[in-house]
């Protein structure tokens, strides 16, 4: 079932001479968890604003469980939309104990439904023991926990969170990250999720959706957007992609490291380039080849070798780890994918099949 | 939290909520109403007769400005030297006893000037002060001692009770100084002496050049001290046209004046203003280690004893000794006690409620201005903002001179009414009540107003629930600050009164021009200690007392 309907959303500001989301576009299932994706200055928290009422668009529709929320016409305050949102920086309030944070959003009930609904949402964060603790007094992990369960407290329809991991230092990120998870998919919460980090997007999201100046360039599951990125853009953020320049004839591709029997939708000898990732990348040890190790990158379980090609176009191929070979070795490199590549035409992608 | 509020405030300002109309008039009517005495005057000044501009050209106003403006620079050269030395001295060194040295610095603050004046006119007066008596008595002969009147006398005591200003900037500057900057300074080959005016004085300059431009105000606006050590500048000369001569149209020439110039020098602290510091608290930060005085730890520490001596200890001790003599004297006793039909109790309150009350209006009114230029930030709201400072550029006898004719005009009910008086403070005050509440404001990440938004509350719930009880300690250090700075205000109150309405300043300043010292010393005490009260909770709150 729809929850979320985002039809052409759009919100220009007054002195950026960039649109912060432009026509703007996608549903979200009951009970799944979107990542929005995307360099900072992307817009993706500026969707997510204007999700959770905190901005006013220019134009385009913003429709949850059918109910308008924002239109040409219509626009409901953020206080009446029974969205939850968890910020960037918790924003926990520090005059309130950490109950009190999570009683906030409880009003209206009996003041003894309240505390067994705290006590529930503590229990399930494993927070009850802090319950009369300040936001100062906690750790960096704790306020997250808090910031997520007091949200998720009023049991709003759609939970919005602003980078919440963001905050934290790397190790403890990946922890709670897994515990986040766990706790938004046993409570069926219909989520949007935004981060600038794609590893965490992949991760965390059922779906992503990519964001570039304002606009959604892919939306779509992890797999399909690393795998078969709709835009160069889309693979260049997702994952450390060379892009080979050639040329598209007949059924394949001709490029600087041999011909590519794969073909693509684009009219004879134009312009393309191939997506190619270090595991699609393998060479040989060759005098007469195409290129020079240029560096070894040690990555534990493989080296990565930087290859630059005569022409000057450089390339990433990975080596088992006890393969070491000296920089300024020549060699031959080829393509070794055993799968379809990403093409692109102008920035588009251009093939897959 | 210091991190994410300094990375908040830097987030382009388009990130900010919309502009809440309602909002924007209740900040625009505030700055309206700050506006019009302002405006007021310098219409009142270009209307005034040609003859009155001509006649005052000729004569008095060239010698004015003179004496205004090297009064000016002395004292603000003078209390920079002090504020700065002392401020490096209690903060930067080995200097004994500088945690209390620290505290007792700053409190000459609640010592207004011309109590300060009036206790060393007392004691150093060339004929019949008490000093000058004594070594006559000592000596068998007169002694030649410098005098506390005229120009050096008026720039002596200024400095003394103006210093302060820059002391406490400049000594929160000292404090947040990251030692890094010092270090690497001393790494690439300066002495220790080469980096203090190399690379510390000028990373503190911000901070010293508010302190400076505030005292610069305060000296523009200063009317006690200056008439008791006889010496003229506008404010004495506006007063004499005002109470005397009644030449309401001279009193607003120079007025006219006087405010442009306070402006001239207010507009350059605005500009300064946010840029106070270039230090910022980074999260690897660690104060600087002390500097070594070694053989000149003595005398420094003579020298800061003098520098308290001459401001606080001197004028408490014989503020004390006196109130004790007064209360041991029948005579002065009954004159304390009741003077015609009114009581010392009753000027006691009368200070006390102007001043608070005035603190809490303009606490009140600042709240819409500073939330409107802080949270939508744009060219109107910083206009609004700044001009809701411009009580500092305007004198208390100019506020008076403004308040007469137009309270008269205007509002003919409120005319010899005490509410003259405290909207007098309120104008003048103001500009402190809205930097603390922009400064409360700005503290207060946007992210917590907007969270209880979306857990259920309207605009002005979210005010009363959240952003209220968060800034509430802001708004009271600002409540704190009109309050000490009514509480002294000396010219304004004695020209807005209505009559038989005394003040303790008002109480203190007849008797002492009156020659009744002994009689003025119990009112004085008393206002000193309920300027105290306020000041160390100040204090306290920038934690001077560390």
């Amino acid at each position: 079932m729809t929850t979320l309907e985002v039809q052409h959303l759009t919100k220009r500001f007054i002195n950026a001479h960039l649109t912060a989301v432009s026509e703007v576009s996608f549903e979200l299932e009951n009970g799944e968890i979107l990542a929005l994706v995307g360099p900072s200055g992307c817009g993706k928290t500026t969707a997510l604003r204007l999700i959770a009422g905190l901005e006013r668009p220019d134009s385009g529709l913003i429709r949850l469980n059918g109910q308008v929320l924002a239109s040409e016409t219509e626009f409901v305050p953020p206080e009446r939309r029974g969205i939850g949102m968890v910020f960037q920086d918790h924003a926990l309030f520090p005059h309130l104990t950490v109950f009190d944070n999570v009683a906030f959003g409880l009003r209206g009930r009996k003041p003894s439904e309240v505390r067994a609904e705290v006590r529930e949402m503590l229990r399930m964060v494993e927070m009850e023991s802090l319950a009369s603790r300040y936001p100062h007094e906690l750790s960096g992990g704790e306020r997250q926990r808090v910031a997520l369960v007091r949200a998720l407290a009023p049991h709003p329809v759609l939970l919005l969170l602003d980078e919440p991991f963001s905050s934290l230092d790397a190790d403890l990120r990946g922890e709670v990250r897994e515990q986040v998870r766990g706790i938004l998919k046993s409570i069926q919460a219909t989520v949007i999720f935004v981060t600038h980090d794609q590893e965490e997007a992949l991760y965390m999201g059922d779906r992503l959706a990519v964001l570039q100046h304002g606009c959604l360039e892919q939306i779509g599951t992890p797999e399909q957007i690393f795998h078969t990125s709709a835009t160069r853009f889309v693979a260049e953020f997702m994952g450390n992609s060379d892009f080979l320049p050639g040329k598209a004839i007949h059924q394949g591709i001709y490029t600087e490291v041999g011909w590519l029997p794969q073909p693509v939708a684009v009219n004879g000898s134009a312009p393309v380039e191939v997506a190619l990732r270090g595991d699609d990348v393998d060479f040989d040890l060759a005098e007469t080849g195409n290129g020079v190790i240029m560096e070894r990158f040690f990555r534990g379980a493989l080296n990565v070798y930087r290859l630059r090609l005569d022409s000057g176009q450089v390339l990433h191929a990975f080596k088992e780890h006890t393969i070491i070979l000296p920089v300024g070795t020549r060699v031959r490199a080829y393509i070794s994918a055993g799968h379809p590549l990403a093409v692109f035409h102008e920035g588009r992608a251009v093939s897959w099949s | 939290m210091h991190l994410t509020q300094i990375a908040r405030s830097t987030l382009p300002h388009w990130h900010r909520a919309r502009t809440n109309p309602r909002l924007m008039v209740a900040a625009g009517l505030v700055a309206l109403f700050v506006a019009i005495p302002l405006v007021y005057i310098f219409i009142r000044a270009l209307g005034a007769e040609p003859e009155a501009w001509q006649r005052l050209l000729r004569t008095r106003l060239w010698m004015l400005m003179g004496n205004t403006l090297t009064l000016l620079l002395a004292v603000t050269g003078g209390a920079l030297l002090t504020g700065v030395s002392m401020a490096w001295l209690t903060e930067r060194t080995d200097l004994p006893g500088r945690k209390i040295l620290r505290g007792m610095l700053a409190l000459p603050l609640a010592i207004p000037a011309y109590i300060g004046a009036i206790v060393h006119l007392t004691l150093l007066r060339p004929r019949g002060g008490f000093i000058p008596q004594m070594f006559e008595a000592i000596f068998g002969q007169p002694v030649p001692l410098p005098s506390p009147t005229g120009f050096w006398g008026t720039v002596f005591i200024l400095t003394l009770f103006t210093y302060p200003y820059v002391y406490l900037l400049s000594g929160a500057a000292f404090r947040t100084l990251h030692a890094v900057l010092e270090e690497v300074a001393r790494t690439l080959g300066r002495t220790t002496w080469q980096t203090l005016w190399q690379v510390t004085l000028p990373a503190l300059r911000p901070g010293l050049m508010a302190g400076a431009l505030l005292v610069a105000l305060d000296i523009l606006a200063e009317y006690g001290t200056v008439a008791l050590l006889r010496y003229e500048t506008f404010t004495s000369a506006i007063f004499i046209q005002l109470s005397g001569r009644y030449d309401r149209s001279a009193a607003s020439v120079l007025s006219g004046v006087l405010v442009s110039l306070a402006i001239f020098v207010l507009y350059a602290e605005l500009r300064l203003q946010g840029k106070a510091r270039f230090t910022q608290m980074e999260s690897n930060w660690r104060p600087a280690p002390p500097s070594m005085l070694g053989k000149w730890r003595l005398p420094a520490f003579f020298l800061v004893l003098a520098v308290i001596s001459a401001s606080l200890l001197v004028p408490m001790l014989a503020l004390v000794i006196w109130s004790m003599r007064a209360f041991m004297n029948p005579q002065a006793l009954a004159a304390v006690f009741r003077t015609g039909s009114i009581g010392f109790g009753s000027f006691v309150w009368n200070s006390l409620w102007t001043s608070s009350l005035a603190a809490v209006a303009a606490v009140a009114l600042s709240l819409p201005v500073a939330i409107f230029s802080i949270r939508h930030p744009s060219r109107i709201s910083r206009f609004i903002s700044r001009l809701c400072q411009v009580g500092y550029a305007i004198p208390g006898v100019v506020i008076a001179l403004s308040l007469v004719l137009l309270v008269n005009r205007l509002l003919p009910f409120l005319y010899a009414t005490p509410f003259v008086v405290v909207i007098a403070y309120v104008l003048r005050h103001m500009p402190q009540a809205v930097r603390s509440s922009e400064s409360a404001i700005s503290q207060l990440s946007p992210s917590l107003e907007e969270a209880a938004r979306n857990l259920g509350r309207t605009t002005m719930q979210t005010f009363f629930q959240v952003t209220l009880p968060l800034i509430m300690p802001g708004l009271l250090a600002g409540g704190a600050l009109v309050f000490l700075t009514s509480i002294k205000e000396l010219p304004a109150t004695l020209l807005l009164r209505p009559a038989g309405f005394d003040t303790l300043a008002v109480r203190v300043w007849i008797w002492a021009v009156d020659g009744f010292y002994l009689q003025a010393a119990p009112a004085a005490l008393i206002l000193v200690l309920a300027a105290v009260l306020p000041l160390s909770f100040l204090l306290r709150r920038e934690q001077i007392f560390r």
